[in-house]
């Protein structure tokens, strides 16, 4: 049997990683780069080539702006919602519909065939679904009531948004949540119904905790995905009146080309990664913590 | 495989990738302006170009359609990055500020003068050089029922309710008029008497349908209104001119018709299509639209509940005249065309008189001189009044052709959706608009 030698073995890492490693730095490295002097100088459509550079005025103008915060506040008012009432009916559908799907596992594909959807379809689709003289809830809700509804009006159209993004992504929730219960051995539940425990304290004591790093971490993707939304919302109400629906992507999108403020946008972008790392790396060493106490 | 074989195999896939290659660099690349009557109108027009036989097979036209959404963005970000995706793209009057450093002007038909006429030429012109050929015009036409609009001025009762309303809500009595006639407040007092929350005999649901999403071309429609009572973006020293009495007009009006129900509580997500539908369900009583809704809402197949009984005159008018905001679409040459050459014969065309009767007759909307519209009038009545209103009210707001005008108009439909949505006060929105325009203009 041949040994290799520690040398030999970094030699080879090094030519192994070397394609990852500059296809790294060509499609991440060099965007960040340019984003980073995009976000330091003044820059429009006709200057991308020849941006000048200006300090952090850029960063100044998006701390300053109400519109700023205001869109932050949207998202993490939307991220949190959405995150929590889709797992939330996730939860409790996985549990709820577990012994109809194990014996009829056709109806997981149905129940997921919301999120073969593109996000921007759903948008276009609510579009008609909520109009007061084409969509069918309107229609019925004046025909029944004599009342118009308005869904998309100053007052409503966050809740009908967060309706919208939850209907759609219910299933996903669901998906994980069914998996992880599935993957509960049977032993364990029998074991707990021998000792006495019911079907609810079955639930709370032992299988909700045996599911817990699930709940985390679909509760953490799908606060991801509601926080950067952009798709239906931007297609449903575009920014919303006075710029009401803005989520950050939006606000985002619109300073960049809407208004040709380039550095702006990008100096928010900027702010935007600082923060999600500011986050992500908070939870990591709490994790890392976690698990070394566990130990 | 030896080493003779590898290169022959080389020889060979070179060839045919350069055999794929050379037809798309030859043909002429269109990007349009999808999914409306102007992609129907382009399409017949592209395709009674490559029928010509003085066409070479190198110069045929090819049509690509981006998405509406976000459509000038996408080609902002294209042009200005050198993009060769397309030879000819469509053009704006309010963008050709924008994207006039990345094209070039281009050199029209003998004829386009007489066709056109000077005044619509220059919706596509940019510091005096000609940038485009000027194949729609937009302005907007004030679509009503003309059969509630005749019961209502042959019933002394309804006249009298009328006047009790317009007295109420708009502090003085109106008497019902032709909407020929009407100022912008007989508009208002003629949408709050057909509204079933301020008068439950009305017949229809809504006195008028307002688009006021918060997007920049809801505020063209507006903006005719203050402009009826002397508002302007500048003056001629350059000064912003929004925080006036003639906006404050305008913005009160729309706000006291969305407050009082007149339009539906939805309008503030409401656009073209969303407006149209609304009118078409017989639930509206008159809407002011673009000229482009005309074909679809007189339409028996398509909007039966009201095609026969609409009609459309020009916008209302105020003390300082009569007004509908007008701005073509046309096409021009991207200046990193791969095909300049054919691109730009295509144009030579497309502003000849053959090419802008195609256009026409295929549900185009150009803005055609009286002697050559009469030779299309009877198939489009339409283009007649296009023409007329164009001539006799058509404006555009000082700087609304200028290099940041879409941003403007996105800013103030920020700050004035924002004012209709009770999210800010009248004149906070107003103060916003003049400093951010200052900014946008200086």
């Amino acid at each position: 049997m041949t040994t290799t030698s520690p040398s030999v073995r970094t030699s080879e890492f090094r030519l192994l990683a070397t394609p990852l490693v500059l296809f790294l730095l060509v499609f991440l490295g060099f965007p960040a780069i340019v984003n980073l002097v995009y976000s330091v100088s003044q820059v429009s459509f006709e200057t991308l080539r020849s941006p000048q550079l200006s300090g952090f005025s850029n960063f100044a103008a998006v701390w300053n702006d109400a519109a700023f915060w205001r869109s932050v506040w949207f998202s993490l008012r939307f991220g949190v919602l959405t995150a929590l009432l889709e797992c939330g009916l996730g939860l409790f559908l996985a549990i709820f519909l577990s012994p109809l799907i194990v014996k009829r596992s056709w109806l997981l594909a149905i129940l997921m065939l919301p999120l073969m959807v593109a996000p921007a379809l759903v948008g276009l689709m609510y579009r008609l679904v909520l109009h007061e003289f084409v969509g069918p809830v309107p229609y019925y809700l004046w025909t029944w009531f004599g009342a118009g509804v308005s869904f998309l009006g100053p007052g409503s159209a966050f809740w009908t948004l967060v309706t919208v993004e939850t209907l759609q992504w219910t299933p996903f929730a669901l998906l994980l949540f069914y998996m992880a219960y599935q993957a509960i051995p049977a032993d364990i539940g029998e074991a707990a119904a021998i000792d006495g425990a019911g079907p609810l304290r079955r639930l709370w004591r032992i299988e909700l905790p045996l599911m817990a790093p699930t709940i985390v971490a679909a509760l953490l993707i799908r606060f991801i995905d509601g926080f950067r939304v952009f798709d239906n919302v931007y297609v449903l109400t575009g920014s919303g009146p006075g710029g009401a629906t803005a989520s950050l992507s939006i606000y985002i999108y619109e300073a960049f080309f809407k208004q040709g403020a380039i550095g702006k946008a990008v100096a928010a972008s900027v702010l935007l990664f600082a923060a999600s790392f500011a986050v992500l790396y908070g939870l990591n060493a709490l994790a890392t913590r976690r698990k070394g106490a566990a130990a | 495989m030896t080493f003779s074989q590898i290169r022959k195999a080389g020889l060979l896939a070179t060839a045919i990738a350069a055999l794929m290659a050379s037809p798309a660099l030859a043909k002429v690349t269109v990007l349009g302006w999808p999914g409306g009557p102007e992609e129907t109108a382009l399409r017949a027009a592209a395709d009674a170009y490559n029928a010509k036989a003085d066409v070479a097979e190198n110069d045929k036209v090819e049509l690509l359609f981006f998405n509406r959404d976000g459509f000038w963005d996408k080609l902002q970000a294209d042009l200005a990055a050198g993009s060769t995706a397309f030879d000819v793209n469509l053009l704006a009057t309010y963008s050709i500020g924008r994207y006039a450093p990345f094209m070039e002007p281009v050199e029209l038909s003998g004829e386009a003068e007489s066709v056109y006429g000077e005044a619509v030429l220059k919706t596509m012109q940019f510091e005096g050089k000609q940038y485009g050929v000027p194949t729609d015009l937009s302005l907007h036409f004030m679509y009503y029922r003309k059969d509630l609009i005749d019961a209502l001025l042959n019933d002394d009762a309804a006249k009298a309710r009328y006047g009790e309303i317009s007295e109420k809500l708009l502090g003085k009595k109106l008497e019902p008029k032709d909407p020929d006639a009407w100022d912008w407040d007989d508009y208002a007092a003629t949408a709050l008497y057909f509204t079933q929350s301020v008068n439950p005999d009305s017949p229809t649901r809504y006195g008028t349908v307002l688009q006021i999403k918060n997007l920049l071309f809801n505020i063209m429609v507006w903006q005719s209104l203050p402009r009826a009572y002397g508002g302007d973006w500048m003056d001629a020293e350059g000064k912003v001119t929004v925080n006036s009495d003639a906006y404050r007009k305008g913005l009160e009006t729309y706000k006291l018709l969305y407050d009082n129900g007149a339009t539906p509580r939805d309008s503030l997500s409401y656009e073209f299509p969303e407006a149209n539908a609304a009118y078409a369900s017989g639930q509206v009583a008159a809407m002011l639209q673009w000229n482009a809704a005309a074909s679809d809402l007189t339409s028996t197949e398509k909007s039966p509940a009201v095609a026969e009984v609409t009609e459309t005159v020009a916008p209302p008018s105020g003390p300082e005249g009569r007004f509908t905001h007008i701005h073509g679409l046309g096409f021009g040459l991207n200046k990193n065309a791969a095909n300049k050459e054919g691109g730009m014969k295509f144009l030579q065309w497309l502003s000849s008189k053959e090419a802008a009767l195609t256009y026409a007759r295929n549900n185009g909307a150009p803005a055609l001189t009286p002697e050559v519209v009469k030779e299309v009038s009877e198939e489009r009545p339409d283009l007649v009044q296009l023409g007329e209103f164009a001539g006799k009210y058509g404006y555009v707001m000082t700087g609304g052709t200028s290099a940041k005008a879409l941003s403007v108009y996105e800013l103030q439909a920020k700050e004035f959706t924002g004012y209709w949505s009770g999210q800010q006060s009248l004149d906070d929105a107003l103060a916003n608009t003049e400093k951010g325009m200052a900014e946008l203009l200086k």
